[in-house]
C-alpha cells in the first residue's frame, strides 16, 4: 500500500490533469494508483471528480468555455475508464437508474453528455438514449428497465414543448417518477409548469446540479463508511 | 405625424438606411411562421419547408394576419448544408411542430475533414426553392413590408456538417483546421447569400447562434471566427444583420467589427450596457424572449417587456430566436401597440 504521501500526490495528480484536459497524464496517473494499490473509488472522488469540480467553479467563472469542459471530460474519462473495472461495489442505499435523452427534433447533445458523465461517475447505471429521440422512447425505454429518474435534454425553444407530452405520459403511467429537464430555453417556470422535479436551465447549471448530486452522494458514502468504521 | 405615416417597408428600409423613422418597427430577420397562419391556409407545418409556394404564403400571413412587419423565409437552419451534402429530416410523419435538422452530417470525424464544396452549390438541395419562395413572398406583401431572409454563420454552419463536439474541441486544438473548414463554409454561404439577393431580398440575417460567449471564449470568437464573419459581410450588398443570441455584452464589439449593418442580440444580453458601449448610432435589435415573453407570456408581460427593450435602446425591436408557431395573436396585438404607442420617458 503507497504511503499517504503518495496517495494525496496522485490525488492531486488527477485533479490536475482533468483540470488541465490531459488525457495522457489522467491514465498515467490511474494506471499508478492501481499499481500502487490505492482505492479505486477514492482516485475517482477525491482525484477526477475533485478536478471536474473545479473545472465547473472556472466554467462558472467564464474562464472556461464548452470545449475546454468537453476536453476535461474526456481527460476524466480516459481516467474513470481505467479506474472503474476496479471500484467495489459501494452501498450508498441508493441504487440509481437513469433514462437519458434529448428530445425529437434537437439534435444538440453536448449538455446532455456533460450530465450523462456525472452519473457515470456517480456510479448510475445509465441508460442514453441519444439525440432526436422520438418521444414515446423515453417511456418505452423508463418501463422496460424500471429507472428511477428519466432525464430530458432540449436545447431549442422550438423542441421543448414536446417535453411537456413525454412529462405527461411518464407520470400517467408512473406517479412517482423523478424527473429532470434542462437546456438553453428551460426555466423553473417551464418545470413547474410542465410539471418536472428538477430543472437545469444550461450547461453551467446542469454541472452543478450533477455535482451537488455527486456531492451527496460523496456525503452518503463518507457516513456509510464511518458507520463501517465504528 | 400620424403612425401611418410609413409603410412597414419604408419604415425598415430607411431604419437600415440610417434615415430618420416615424417609430421604431418591429420586425425579424429569423423565421416567424404561425400556427395562426398555417390554420388559415390549411397547410401543414411538415409540408412548408418543401414548397416554394406553400413556404411564402405562410411566410405572408405573419404579416397580413398579425402584422409583423416582414415576411422571412425559410423556417429551418438546414438550407445550406443540405446544399453541401448533409441529409435532413423534415419529420414528415409528425403532426407536431418539429423543424427540420441534420440527419446525416457530411464530415463524422477529423480524418474526414477535408472537404470538397461542390462548384454547383446554389444549384443543390433546396436553394432554388428559396430562390422562388422568396420572388413569391416578394409578390405577395409588394410594398406593403420587407422581405427578408437568412444565411447561417460560418461556425453554425460547420457544426450543422460536422459533429459540435469535435467541432468545439478542434477549435481549440487545430484551430488551423477548423479556420480551413471555416473559410470554405464562408464561400458556401457568399453564394447562397448571393443568390437571394439577386431573387430580391430587401435584407439578409447571418445567424451565427454557435459562437455565443455561453459556449466559446470572446478571444477564440475573436481570432478564429470574427475574421470569416468580416468575408461574409464584406460581400452581402444588401443590408445586413447579424445575430447572436445567448451571452453577448462582452462580444458585441466585434459583432459590430464584422461589418454587419445591424446586430441582433437576445434577452441575455443587457442592452443597455450594450447602447452605451456602441453609441447611439449603431442600429441593435432585440430583444425580448420569443417563447416565454411572446407566447406563453401574457399580454401585460408583453407590453413590459417591449417597454423595457424600448427604454433600453433597442433600434428595432427583434425576437431572441424565431417566433415559437403557436403564438396568441392578443401577444402580438399587444406587442406592436405597446411599441406603437411608446413615448420615450
Amino acid at each position: 500500500m503507497a504511503t499517504a504521501e503518495k496517495q494525496a500526490e496522485l490525488l492531486e495528480k488527477l485533479k490536475n490533469a482533468v483540470i488541465q484536459y490531459d488525457e495522457d497524464t489522467a491514465k498515467e496517473a490511474s494506471n499508478e494508483v492501481l499499481a500502487v494499490g490505492m482505492n479505486a473509488n477514492d482516485a475517482i472522488f477525491n482525484g477526477l471528480v475533485s478536478g471536474m469540480v473545479e473545472v465547473g467553479k472556472m466554467f462558472e467563472a467564464q474562464e472556461y468555455f464548452v470545449p475546454e469542459l468537453l476536453m476535461c471530460a474526456d481527460a476524466l474519462y480516459a481516467g474513470l475508464d481505467i479506474l472503474k473495472p476496479h471500484v467495489q461495489q459501494m452501498d450508498l442505499g441508493v441504487r440509481g437508474s437513469v433514462v437519458i435523452g434529448t428530445v425529437e427534433g434537437d439534435v444538440h447533445d453536448i449538455g446532455k453528455n456533460i450530465v450523462k458523465m456525472m452519473f457515470d461517475v456517480a456510479g448510475f447505471q445509465v441508460y442514453d438514449l441519444g439525440r432526436d429521440v422520438p418521444l414515446d422512447k423515453f417511456l418505452e425505454e423508463q418501463i422496460r428497465t424500471d429507472s428511477d429518474l428519466v432525464c430530458l435534454s432540449a436545447m431549442m425553444t422550438t423542441t421543448m414543448t414536446g417535453m411537456k407530452k413525454v412529462i405527461d405520459d411518464l407520470r400517467k403511467k408512473n406517479p412517482n417518477i423523478k424527473i429532470m429537464i434542462g437546456g438553453a430555453p428551460v426555466s423553473q417556470d417551464v418545470a413547474d409548469k410542465y410539471g418536472a422535479d428538477g430543472y437545469a436551465k444550461d450547461a453551467t447549471n446542469a454541472l452543478k446540479d450533477a455535482i451537488n448530486m455527486i456531492g451527496s452522494l460523496k456525503k452518503m458514502k463518507d457516513e456509510a463508511e464511518a458507520k463501517k468504521a465504528k | 405625424m400620424t403612425q401611418n405615416a410609413m409603410t412597414s417597408k419604408q419604415r425598415v428600409l430607411k431604419l437600415f438606411a440610417g434615415e430618420a423613422v416615424d417609430r421604431v418597427p418591429c420586425f425579424s430577420g429569423m423565421g416567424n411562421v404561425t400556427t395562426e397562419g398555417l390554420k388559415n391556409l390549411g397547410h401543414k407545418f411538415a409540408a412548408i419547408h418543401l414548397d416554394a409556394k406553400m413556404m411564402a404564403e405562410a411566410a405572408a400571413t405573419s404579416y397580413k394576419l398579425l402584422g409583423i412587419e416582414c415576411g422571412v423565409v425559410p423556417f429551418d437552419l438546414c438550407v445550406e448544408a443540405e446544399a453541401m451534402g448533409c441529409e435532413i429530416n423534415v419529420y414528415a410523419h409528425s403532426e407536431d411542430l418539429l423543424y427540420p435538422t441534420i440527419k446525416k452530417k457530411l464530415i463524422h470525424n477529423e480524418a474526414e475533414m477535408e472537404i470538397t464544396i461542390p462548384t454547383d452549390i446554389i444549384r443543390r438541395g433546396r436553394v432554388p426553392l428559396m430562390v422562388e419562395a422568396i420572388g413569391l413572398l416578394k409578390n405577395q406583401l409588394g410594398e406593403d413590408a420587407a422581405v427578408g431572409s437568412y444565411v447561417l454563420g460560418p461556425f453554425t454552419l460547420a457544426g450543422q456538417v460536422m459533429e459540435l463536439n469535435d467541432l468545439l474541441k478542434l477549435s481549440f486544438k487545430k484551430p488551423d483546421k477548423i479556420a480551413k473548414l471555416l473559410d470554405q463554409c464562408a464561400d458556401v454561404i457568399i453564394q447562397v447569400a448571393r443568390e437571394y439577393e439577386r431573387a430580391g431580398v430587401d435584407y439578409l440575417t447571418v445567424r451565427e447562434m454557435g459562437a455565443t460567449s455561453d459556449v466559446l471564449s470572446p478571444r477564440i470568437f475573436k481570432s478564429l471566427i470574427l475574421p470569416y464573419l468580416k468575408k461574409i459581410f464584406a460581400e452581402i450588398k444588401v443590408p445586413s444583420v447579424l445575430h447572436i443570441c445567448g451571452k453577448t455584452n462582452d462580444i458585441v464589439p466585434f459583432m459590430v467589427e464584422s461589418g454587419a449593418t445591424a446586430i441582433s442580440v437576445d434577452q441575455k444580453n443587457d442592452v443597455a450596457e450594450t447602447r452605451a458601449k456602441l453609441g447611439p448610432k449603431a442600429l441593435i435589435f432585440g430583444n425580448y424572449d420569443p417563447y416565454n415573453v411572446l407566447v406563453a407570456g401574457t399580454p401585460e408581460l408583453v407590453r413590459t417587456t417591449m417597454h423595457k427593450c424600448l427604454e433600453d435602446g433597442v433600434s428595432a425591436v427583434w425576437p431572441g430566436c424565431d417566433i415559437w408557431p403557436t403564438v396568441p395573436p392578443e401577444n402580438v396585438k399587444a406587442m406592436l401597440d405597446e411599441i406603437a404607442n411608446y413615448r420615450r420617458s
